[in-house]
């Protein structure tokens, strides 16, 4: 019965899913069929339909869009010598390039090359502008069978104005989602795709370079298939260190994570703890490390811990060593047990008093009766904590230990102005501590491999998309909302 | 009317980062786009005010230039990289170091020098050994691409405090003051390409005598023959083999420390005495050590031991050597996707930026060695006329001395010379002075380089790579073999 009545409502949603595309196409030819001589002119000349209905600024305002974007596909403008527009389509398999490099030395006359990064970024502009006019052909005519509908049944069309006016008023939601779509489609959405597209092509500074060319062209999916055949120019790199990475990856992600988390309720309890004589200094003093920049904090602490730092001078003024210690893994000679163990040391002390400072919070608003109830029954103070206390903490912050441990899977700075991803390895871009944003970081800006560059990038998404998801949607937090008990 | 302020304003914050987006690149977006009535020049950070001053004064003296010029100091390491990542983002006019040129040439990133009057300077004012590694070719034709203006090679900073200008002629002079200062000899300012040449170009110092070659007979602009590499003589062998133990000597060689070298060598840390560095190096050496305690002298010599030969035929113990230098010439360059119109104006440009009297006046004011031929000469006359100071005179002497003890960066056509660093040549040859394995270059591993013929397998790698631009599948049955 349980099964059953589960699997009823996905029925029923993917029925509505289809129901809705069926919907959608059976109103597109009962529009064309049922509508007037101005609904069926719509389906070619945009605003045809409202200039029937004598709704002129808006027929205007369709035309114009269409001879706009019909304007932008035929005449192809051009930036930098590449066309949008029809010819950004033909462009985008990459076949139709040239090296360029006619040159006359009368006039200085030299003719770039093709450019393949702005072609395959036009090519999805275009596509873009496509959708956008379908979008708009659908609103034309919807607008015009409205109108036909209104007609019918003695209404009056609306004019520009009631629609601009619905738009603030009943549609306001729509009005001010719309703007931040399209933020999100040219910032967001277009930039993604883009990353995602160069992970499909030859785009690496370092082969076009040994080729002596400025073009590459789309290979399929041998990027990826690089990471397990080791194959290609930068087969090696991903074959032997993209495992390494990934595995220290998580090991830094979970240590960061539970040592900073616990570290920060431990800290928070001692602080809270009844009868602690200047608790507020206590808690100034542990913000104030948040209130330094993160990145201060990791700079000063390198210097400490370099060469000729206080604590190699110290080491060897007393005598406790010969040589300096290769704390940090900055020469490839280093320890990499080392380094690792310093980074998560260090990432502590930027780290847990955030976690400190949010579990401060909760304690705080843990419901006396709780306690006191406990405490009728019996119950002694370790129990309380592993009972009540923890559990509840546990509870609030979930969201925030999956969140903290994407977000160390992602930590840029603590390795990159630490380490540097340190020690090297010769021979190979990923040192012993990169994380794979910090070795995604040395492929793209240092070494020009960007091909490879978006396939760490689609992987690092993948890995922690999942994690979220799945950990997320496993938690208390979200399956039981509001029930703490 | 709220709710149309609210739209109003979210339109504004997303117009806001649309519009920034959409906006250009300081400093020289979209060179080949528009002629804007500006010529941007890309030079040394530490040259760019001397150069803007230099132009505003050309532009004031010929009106009939009809250019603004806007200097920009950038990281002339890195410029080559920058350039080719996105040339219509670079300045019309930029400065490399001539290695560059068969990559910027055939990456179509520069455009040919064609004026004749300036190419009769190039070829009156430089040495032969600048001519010949300035031009490359396009479309079957040979053309000059780069106009000398700067020479660099490296040479020796020393601390004066500490070593006496007798132990600085030598490693071994360098150690003895070492170990009496319970410290390190000698360092390098960087174990990349450039600086690695140290060992590789070692000299015999009776003789000049090496047996290293690279791309030696090839054209570099006929973009034919390669010519001869030898990277894995035995003379090359024993080199590496004395620094080997040089290097693990307690008062020997080491690695610049990650605190860096001017760490290292600042006269309070004394964590070295002496680093081998170039003349862009002079302020910060300057800085570590002071005036009076900053000495300059020539790479030093050392002497091949009995271990060093062991087992090697054609070297022996005894037999005196001087660190080598990659001789090389920083050049001026014109973007390709300049705008056409700018052309002549840019060669004119040129013309007066690589003339004699600024390259004395850069090198008065900012220590960049001119590149022209007798620059000496007027090294000398400054300093006898009390211009520059003891160090800025040595150090430019000692520069124009060492470029007798190197060979300029030899390339041909298109990028293979630049494989010795893209293929990691530079970490091949570190793995050597640290004796470790070296993990992987391509498809071959070199399990040690402690043995003779490991030492051999990582020099045939490092030639291999400037051969063929790749590491190859496997070594050859006996070693020395041709790469």
């Amino acid at each position: 019965m349980a099964s059953k009545s589960k699997g009823a409502p996905n029925k029923t949603k993917s029925g509505g899913f289809f129901g809705s595309i069926g919907k959608f196409f059976s109103n597109f030819v009962k529009r064309f069929v049922d509508g007037s001589i101005g609904t069926k002119l719509s389906h070619f000349i945009f605003g045809a339909g409202n200039f029937y209905h004598k709704q002129y600024a808006k027929g205007a305002l369709f035309l114009i869009m269409q001879v706009a974007i019909l304007a932008f596909m035929i005449l192809c403008p051009t930036i930098n010598g590449t066309p949008y527009g029809y010819k950004a389509l033909l462009n985008l398999p990459l076949k139709n390039v040239s090296e360029g490099g006619e040159f006359d030395p009368a006039t200085g006359d030299f003719s770039a090359g093709s450019d393949c990064k702005l072609m395959i970024l036009f090519g999805f502009v275009t596509i873009a502008v496509i959708v956008i006019y379908f979008i708009i052909w659908n609103k034309n005519i919807e607008s015009s069978y409205k109108a036909d509908m209104d007609r019918k049944v003695g209404k009056k069309p609306t004019t520009l104005r009631e629609d601009v006016e619905t738009l603030f008023d009943q549609k306001f939601h729509i009005t001010m989602l719309t703007p931040t779509c399209i933020a999100a489609l040219v910032l967001t959405v277009l930039p993604t795709v883009f990353m995602i597209a160069l992970a499909f092509t030859t785009y690496n500074s370092q082969d076009m370079n040994d080729l002596g060319t400025n073009l590459f062209h789309w290979n399929g999916v041998k990027n990826f298939a690089s990471v397990f055949t080791g194959e290609g120019t930068l087969g090696v790199e991903i074959k032997n260190r993209f495992l390494p990475v990934l595995g220290w990856t998580f090991i830094w992600a979970i240590f960061a994570t539970l040592t900073c988390y616990f570290g920060g309720i431990i800290l928070a309890l001692l602080i809270n703890k009844k009868g602690l004589k200047g608790k507020k200094i206590f808690r100034t003093i542990f913000i104030l490390t948040i209130a330094v920049p993160q990145f201060i904090s990791l700079l000063a602490v390198r210097n400490l811990l370099g060469e000729y730092g206080p604590v190699n001078t110290v080491l060897q003024s007393i005598g406790l060593i010969k040589e300096p210690i290769g704390f940090l893994g900055l020469h490839a000679q280093d320890s990499e047990l080392l380094a690792k163990v310093m980074v998560i040391l260090v990432n502590m002390w930027v780290g847990i008093p955030y976690t400190m400072l949010m579990t401060t919070g909760i304690l705080m608003n843990i419901p006396a009766d709780l306690y006191e109830a406990a405490r009728v029954d019996g119950a002694s103070t370790t129990k309380m904590f592993f009972k009540i206390t923890l559990p509840y903490v546990i509870f609030i912050t979930t969201p925030y230990l999956i969140s903290s441990f994407v977000g160390n899977m992602n930590s840029f700075n603590a390795i990159f102005l630490l380490t540097g991803g340190g020690p090297a390895y010769q021979g190979y871009a990923a040192g012993g501590t990169d994380l794979l944003v910090t070795w995604l970081y040395k492929v793209t800006i240092d070494q020009g491999w960007y091909n490879t560059g978006a396939v760490i990038g689609i992987f690092t998404f993948l890995i922690t998309a999942t994690i979220t998801l799945v950990t997320y949607r496993r938690s208390k937090a979200y399956n039981e909302e509001d029930t703490f008990q | 009317m709220k709710r149309l302020i609210v739209f109003l304003l979210a339109i504004a914050m997303i117009a806001v980062p649309l519009v920034g987006c959409g906006g250009g690149n300081e400093g020289g977006n979209d060179a080949g786009a528009k002629d804007d009535g500006l010529i941007r020049v890309w030079v040394g950070e530490e040259s760019a005010e001397f150069y803007q001053k230099t132009c505003d004064e050309y532009v004031a003296a010929h009106p009939e230039f009809g250019y603004k010029i806007e200097v920009k100091g950038m990281d002339t390491g890195s410029i080559a990289g920058t350039i080719t990542n996105d040339p219509t983002a670079a300045a019309d006019i930029y400065t490399v170091a001539h290695d560059n040129i068969g990559k910027l040439a055939s990456t179509q990133c520069a455009k040919p020098i064609t004026d004749e009057t300036l190419i009769a300077q190039v070829l009156a004012d430089n040495p032969e050994s600048f001519r010949k590694v300035i031009y490359s070719n396009l479309n079957g034709t040979t053309y000059l691409y780069g106009v000398p203006y700067i020479s660099q090679a490296l040479f020796l900073y020393y601390n004066k405090s500490m070593v006496t200008e007798e132990q600085a002629k030598s490693f071994e002079g360098l150690r003895e003051a070492a170990a009496a200062a319970g410290t390190k000899a000698i360092t390098v300012t960087g174990d990349d390409g450039f600086n690695m040449s140290f060992a590789l170009l070692a000299q015999r110092v009776s003789d000049h005598g090496t047996s290293v070659k690279i791309y030696e007979g090839a054209d570099p602009a006929s973009g034919g023959s390669k010519g001869e590499s030898n990277c894995q003589g035995d003379d090359t062998v024993a080199i590496y083999r004395w620094l080997q133990a040089f290097a693990a000597d307690p008062n020997g060689f080491k690695w610049a420390s990650s605190d860096g070298w001017d760490a290292d060598l600042d006269k309070s840390n004394l964590g070295v005495l002496a680093v081998i560095g170039g003349a862009w190096h002079y302020n910060t050496a300057k800085a570590a050590l002071g005036e009076t305690n900053l000495g300059i002298a020539l790479i030093p010599t050392f002497t091949l031991t009995a271990e060093s030969v062991e087992g090697l035929s054609g070297v022996s113990a005894g037999e005196v050597y001087r660190g080598g230098s990659f001789a090389d010439c920083k050049c001026f360059m014109i973007n390709a996707y300049s705008a056409a119109s700018k052309y002549a104006k840019e060669q004119e440009l040129i013309m007066y930026l690589s003339s004699k009297d600024v390259q004395n006046a850069s090198y008065l004011e900012c220590m960049n060695v001119p590149a022209y031929v007798g620059a000496a000469d007027f090294i000398k006359q400054c300093y006898d006329q009390g211009k520059v100071t003891e160090s800025q005179y040595n150090l430019a002497a000692m520069q124009v001395s060492m470029a007798e003890w190197g060979i300029p960066q030899p390339f041909v056509t298109g990028t293979l010379n630049t494989y010795y660093y893209s293929k990691n040549a530079p970490a091949v040859l570190r793995a050597i002075v640290d004796k470790t394995s070296f993990p992987t270059s391509g498809d071959i591993i070199i399990p040690e380089t402690t043995s003779l013929e490991g030492i051999r397998k990582a020099l045939y790698l490092v030639e291999y790579l400037w051969m063929h631009g790749v590491a190859p599948k496997d070594f050859p049955a006996s070693l020395p073999d041709k790469a």
